[in-house]
């Protein structure tokens, strides 16, 4: 089982503890990354879709070639990239254009066949929900866990959802909590936005929605939370304390990233999933965790 | 069959505290909530104030809540919601002023931030002969943004709006949409003056939930993000938000990829030092757990000379 692994700008950025976390997680289940070194930015919804679109055509030809399907890690790089080759695929003429104008003189050429897929999509499509409970050395039996899920991996329909079957994607991460062995905490906001798109334009609704949304998981009782996207984890963990001040209540929830979650459930220590690197303390995460081994 | 209605009760004219009153009400099994609505009020509480107009599903105008989820009253059947045993609560919208009952402000909610974006066309100057004559393959993609209807679900979806009442919110950004793309338009630059400022465009946090909403197709997140890609063309004006942008097209077109120390510190502004000490906790702590990226620093990615290339090529081609 291969992909051309796409980790994004942040996993490494923003979010160090992402990436290592990561592979270590992908190697444990046997998963193999040929990682995309010469390939771009995707734009993540801030740089326009004319720009954007070349960018990701070429990342796209470039795992064609390969012959590999794309796995991310984040939400965020999986929306812009499905939005991207949703265009790409159902239109030959545009694509056409992108080839002869932007690609070729590479010599490269999209042929409309890449799938792009989340770690967290991976898991249930491809590797198999079986095989991963075959490989779960520690469950994470009385964790209490609120998904968050960030828009990109969710919306639009047509590029993320496109069939019925598919809709399931909508539940992925409920789900999982559960199969890892832990107690979900469910919470009105989890499909919502986190507020990081406007983190610069309007500063105090995107701290009032992080405020929202840990604010409601920490009062259904749940000891963490955890996404599949890196730019929630900076919004809903690195501002958590500014939302605090500016919401005026103490909230100190914890936010995983989906591969430390998976990585604790398959047995990995908090340190090796760099829990420390994280703004809101994760000691009860931990204390939790060390109760079960 | 037999259901009971719970409905979310204000009155203005006696203390102004919300409450619910409850009716057990029997209905054909093929009822809509409006007909319970109606037989409530007809038959044992007159004074029960809720909106109706068009009984098609066309206007919006009968919106409220059943059991939580935004429905027309007048298409929703009482059947779908049973399943769970034969109660209905029926609210007004999420975030809306309450006039009585479920009667809401459609002027706050709504129309007022329709008003604000000019909703109507100033053309530039006719032809000679006196017309402004569109080819038809120009107009398609606005007819479907006029095909709106005014029924407010994409703003009872909006993400932002919730926290935000003021943000003009998808449905009055697709009428600016609307308009900012007539190929008639007169003078892009002042409409985009409202839109972008403080509430428009760049508040929207492209969740893309209004998409979703929209009974009618309309894509109202696409169409905000066209506005945005519009802006991004012609030069942000919003400062802030053009700083953040640049910055970001600078970083990518520069090593193909983000280099987010460097973000956050040309976003704010590199001599805005109010704005710079701001981000200094939070810089303090994700430095010591080893998590601040170090801005300037940022390697070049393989590749990233072909990026440029895409990048500049693109911004040519659509200048
Ligand atoms: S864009 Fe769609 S959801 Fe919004 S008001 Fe118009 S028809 Fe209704
Ligand atoms: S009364 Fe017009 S949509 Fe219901």
């Amino acid at each position: 089982m291969k992909y051309a692994f796409y980790p994004g700008c942040v996993s490494r950025g923003g979010c160090p503890e992402l990436y290592p976390s990561a592979v270590k997680v992908s190697a444990k289940l046997g998963i193999d990354l040929d990682e995309l070194k010469d390939v771009g930015c995707t734009g993540a919804g801030v740089l326009p879709q004319y720009i954007s679109d070349p960018i990701n055509a070429r990342t796209f030809a470039k795992a064609e070639e390969l012959g590999l399907p794309v796995m991310t890690i984040c939400s965020t790089c999986q929306g812009v990239m499905s939005q991207a080759n949703y265009r790409l695929k159902g239109d030959p003429e545009y694509r056409a254009k992108i080839n002869r104008e932007y690609l070729a003189e590479e010599k490269l050429e999209y042929k409309g066949t890449t799938e792009v897929k989340h770690l967290l999509w991976v898991l249930f499509e491809d590797y198999g929900i079986e095989r991963l409970k075959s490989l779960l050395r520690r469950p994470l039996k009385g964790l209490r866990v609120a998904p968050f899920y960030g828009c990109y991996i969710r919306r639009p329909p047509e590029a993320i959802t496109p069939t019925k079957e598919l809709n399931r994607r909508k539940n992925y991460l409920d789900e999982l909590i559960g199969i890892l062995g832990a107690e979900l905490t469910d919470i009105s906001g989890k499909g919502k936005c986190c507020g990081f798109p406007i983190l610069t334009a309007n500063e105090e609704n995107s701290l009032a929605m992080v405020g929202k949304h840990t604010g409601e998981a920490k009062e259904k009782g749940a000891d963490c939370m955890v996404t599949p996207c890196p730019l929630c984890h900076l919004n809903l963990d690195g501002n958590q304390p500014r939302a605090e001040a500016q919401e005026g209540k103490e909230i100190g929830l914890p936010i995983l990233h989906l591969p430390q979650f998976l990585g604790l459930a398959l047995g990995f220590d908090p340190g090796e999933m760099n829990l420390k690197r994280h703004i809101v303390p994760t000691q009860t995460v931990e204390s939790k965790v060390s109760m079960l081994t | 069959m037999e259901v009971t209605f719970k409905i979310y009760r204000k009155d203005p004219e006696k203390d102004g505290k919300p409450g619910r009153s409850t009716h057990a009400v029997n209905i054909p099994a093929d009822a809509t909530v409006l007909d319970g609505l109606l037989k409530i009020r007809d038959e044992s509480d007159p004074t029960l104030a809720f909106r109706a107009s068009c009984c098609r599903g066309y206007c919006g105008d009968c919106m409220i809540r059943v059991n939580g989820r935004a429905r027309f009253s007048c298409t929703a059947k009482v059947s779908a919601f049973t399943e769970k045993g034969p109660e209905l609560s029926l609210d007004p919208l999420r975030i809306v002023p309450v006039i009585k009952d479920l009667v809401f402000d459609w002027d706050a909610f709504m129309w007022n931030k329709i008003k604000a974006v000019k909703p109507w066309l100033e053309p530039a100057e006719p032809a000679s002969d006196g017309e402004n004559v569109v080819p038809d393959a120009q107009m398609k993609d606005l007819r479907k943004a006029m095909s709106c209807y005014y029924c407010g679900m994409c703003d009872e979806g909006c993400t932002v709006l919730p926290v935000d009442f003021n943000f003009l919110g998808p449905a009055a950004l697709t009428k600016a949409y609307r308009f900012a793309f007539d190929p008639r338009n007169r003078d892009t630059r002042e409409r985009f003056a409202v839109l972008e400022g403080p509430k428009g465009i760049w508040d929207c946090v492209h969740c893309y939930e209004a998409d979703e909403h929209c009974p009618r197709g309309i894509e109202p997140t696409k169409r905000i993000i066209a506005l945005r890609d519009l802006a991004f063309k012609m030069g942000i004006k919003n400062e802030k938000v053009a700083r953040h942008h640049q910055s970001f097209a600078a970083s990518v077109k520069e090593s193909g990829w983000l280099d987010e120390g460097r973000l956050a510190i040309e976003s704010e502004g590199l001599t805005n030092i109010k704005g710079l000490m701001k981000l200094l906790p939070t810089a303090a702590k994700a430095m010591m757990r080893g998590k601040a990226p170090l801005p300037y620093l940022h390697a070049k990615r393989p590749g990233a000379d072909k990026i440029k290339k895409i990048f500049e090529k693109g911004e040519q081609e659509t200048k």
